[in-house]
């Protein structure tokens, strides 16, 4: 059989259309994710979206609708003015507004602030701040734990203190002293003056870790940049890992919070699972 | 011996470019609708579809993460994977006809050779040493690995910052990476003296489609007995392939295009021919080195 260019053109784009006509009529052509987080697999909250697999290209309305709460309260919080606007534009205003280097206001504040809402557990990034205007969101509606919304509000970002001329003084490392943070409005692009000693988490088993940033953990202490390697040369074999993961495992180099992101597991609750396998101190 | 009209076979050939622009066209509207419908400026009619919904790489990067956990590299959707098959099974019959007569960022380096073939001539495409040029053509192996491992172990797509394909069709959005820029510049400097430089030596989804040349069914076969040896089909090649001297192209580097065929560049007819090649891989490298040879 012999196949011409003209024969080649027809083959070529008759299986274009074929192939993709046919997988819209299976269901099978998606061109745009659904913007709806996947769901928490187990545990307390099983079932329940999941707020660290809010992606970049939500728009604050779809975020407010996966987790059920009124948009205004997250335009407030981000000082965001449209709810058509996708939650990645915060890396634009707030990249332009000098935060110190380590510390940053993005997609992954978005998750903090909608675990902080809701109750919902994600371990955030760190370095990952919110701004002062999400922490009085939070102080009036936030469904977490007073302390961790308090935690949260130790490294809050506010572009009126950041703007003051007087030198800002660091922020105290415990929540129990932190000052409350004020309501501002849309953020300024502004030289900040921040000093970011504690990371938060919401997940309720887990500790405040310590936020420098370069990734020095202790051994035998899980962050979100720890990787599968560290976890055996911590001494823990394949098989143990495996009973903390469902029976899968990530390659070596592989950061584990990434992993169980892009598995959809829970990062905050495979973590504690992980910490259980090493003796306590 | 028939020798076809020429002007007949440069409109058979002007098919393939037809084809290629009619799927630049396609992606450029439907990339660019995307963004500007994110901003908030939809056009009616267009679908909705970014470069990465459009693109079978991204399939193929998610095909691990999808076997093992039934889940999408993220910004991957199931457009991607469909597309993915669907190369792959045109890649199985027919060699790399994706790389050939599909992919923009393959067009757009044809076209930018266009104007490198008016500069330089003869001497176009025929720059790099042929060792040097030879060992390079393995780069994208090595480009291949490293994506897959990365886009693994992270779940993102990690190619997309040094993609100059993505560039191409994004560099007006604030999403490319500088480092992304950078390879759009030198892809676009490096067509003027080479052509297809990035499918020749980068592009990881090309390495994907080059190894089917191994084994499709349908490939580029020359008739010893009819051939005049006039070269014609060795100069025709984008790939710098010598059709001339082989019996059957298996390289891995053949994109299908059709362009040394008796349809277009070969001036014998049912000399260089598509046909399904019933002989092994093996026959494919017997490359006849006495003119006796290729009489078998």
């Amino acid at each position: 059989m012999k196949l011409t260019i003209k024969s080649m053109g027809i083959i070529v784009v008759g299986a274009f259309v074929v192939g993709i006509a046919g997988a819209a009529v299976l269901g099978f052509w998606k061109t745009t994710s659904s913007k709806q987080p996947v769901a928490i697999k187990e545990g307390e909250f099983a079932g329940l979206p999941n707020p660290s697999d809010i992606r970049g290209s939500y728009t604050w309305a779809d975020v407010a609708k996966a987790f059920n709460f009124d948009v205004k309260l997250a335009l407030d919080a981000f000082g965001a003015t449209s709810e058509t606007e996708k939650v990645n534009t915060l890396e634009t205003i707030y990249g332009e507004a000098g935060l110190p280097e380590g510390v940053e206001i993005g997609t992954d504040s978005v998750r903090l602030f909608v675990s902080l809402l809701t109750g919902l557990p994600h371990t955030p990034e760190e370095g990952t701040i919110l701004p002062s205007s999400a922490i009085a969101v939070l102080r009036e509606n936030g469904k977490a734990e007073t302390s961790l919304i308090e935690a949260a509000a130790a490294k809050a970002y506010d572009p009126a203190a950041a703007a003051s001329p007087a030198p800002a003084s660091p922020v105290p490392a415990s929540p129990a002293a932190a000052s409350p943070a004020t309501k501002s409005s849309a953020p300024t692009p502004v030289p900040a003056a921040l000093s970011s000693t504690t990371t938060i988490s919401t997940s309720t088993t887990v500790k405040a870790e310590s936020a420098v940033v370069e990734h020095v953990a202790a051994p035998g202490t899980i962050t979100g940049k720890t990787t599968f390697k560290e976890l055996k040369d911590w001494g823990l074999d394949e098989e143990k890992i495996k009973t903390a993961t469902g029976g899968k495992i990530g390659p070596d180099s592989s950061v584990i919070k990434d992993w169980a992101a892009a598995n959809g597991l829970t990062f905050s609750e495979l973590k504690v699972k992980l910490q259980e396998l090493f003796p306590a101190p | 011996m028939k020798v076809k009209n020429l002007k007949l076979k440069k409109g058979a050939g002007n098919i393939r470019h037809i084809v290629q622009a009619a799927f630049f066209v396609i992606v450029a509207i439907t990339t660019t609708a995307s963004i500007l419908n994110e901003k908030g400026l939809a056009i009616p009619f267009i679908p909705d579809a970014s470069l990465h919904a459009v693109c079978p790489f991204g399939g193929v990067v998610s095909f691990w993460q999808l076997l093992n956990f039934g889940t999408l590299v993220k910004k991957v959707h199931e457009s991607s994977v469909v597309l993915a098959v669907l190369g792959l099974l045109l890649a199985l019959l027919f060699g790399p006809v994706i790389c050939g007569w599909v992919c923009p960022f393959g067009t757009f380096q044809e076209w930018m050779g266009k104007l490198g073939r008016k500069l330089f001539g003869k001497k176009y495409n025929n720059f790099v040493p042929r060792r040097l040029d030879k060992a390079l053509r393995y780069l994208r192996y090595l480009v291949l690995i490293w994506v897959s491992y990365m886009t693994i172990i992270s779940g993102k797509l990690i190619f997309q910052d040094y993609d100059p394909y993505f560039t191409l069709f994004n560099f007006w959005t604030g999403e490319v990476a500088i480092t992304g820029y950078i390879a759009l510049a030198l892809v676009i400097v490096l067509s003027l003296f080479v052509e297809r430089p990035f499918c020749k030596y980068a592009c990881p989804y090309g390495a994907v489609q080059g190894i089917f040349n191994l084994f499709r069914i349908f490939g580029i076969r020359r008739n010893a007995p009819s051939c005049i040896s006039c070269k014609k089909c060795d100069k025709a090649c984008p790939m710098n392939i010598e059709v001339s001297t082989s019996k059957v192209v298996r390289d891995h580097q053949c994109i299908s295009c059709l362009e040394c065929t008796s349809d277009a560049a070969c001036p014998v007819s049912a000399t260089v021919e598509m046909l399904a090649l019933p002989g092994s891989v093996k026959d494919s490298f017997v490359k006849p080195a006495v003119k006796s040879a290729d009489k078998e």
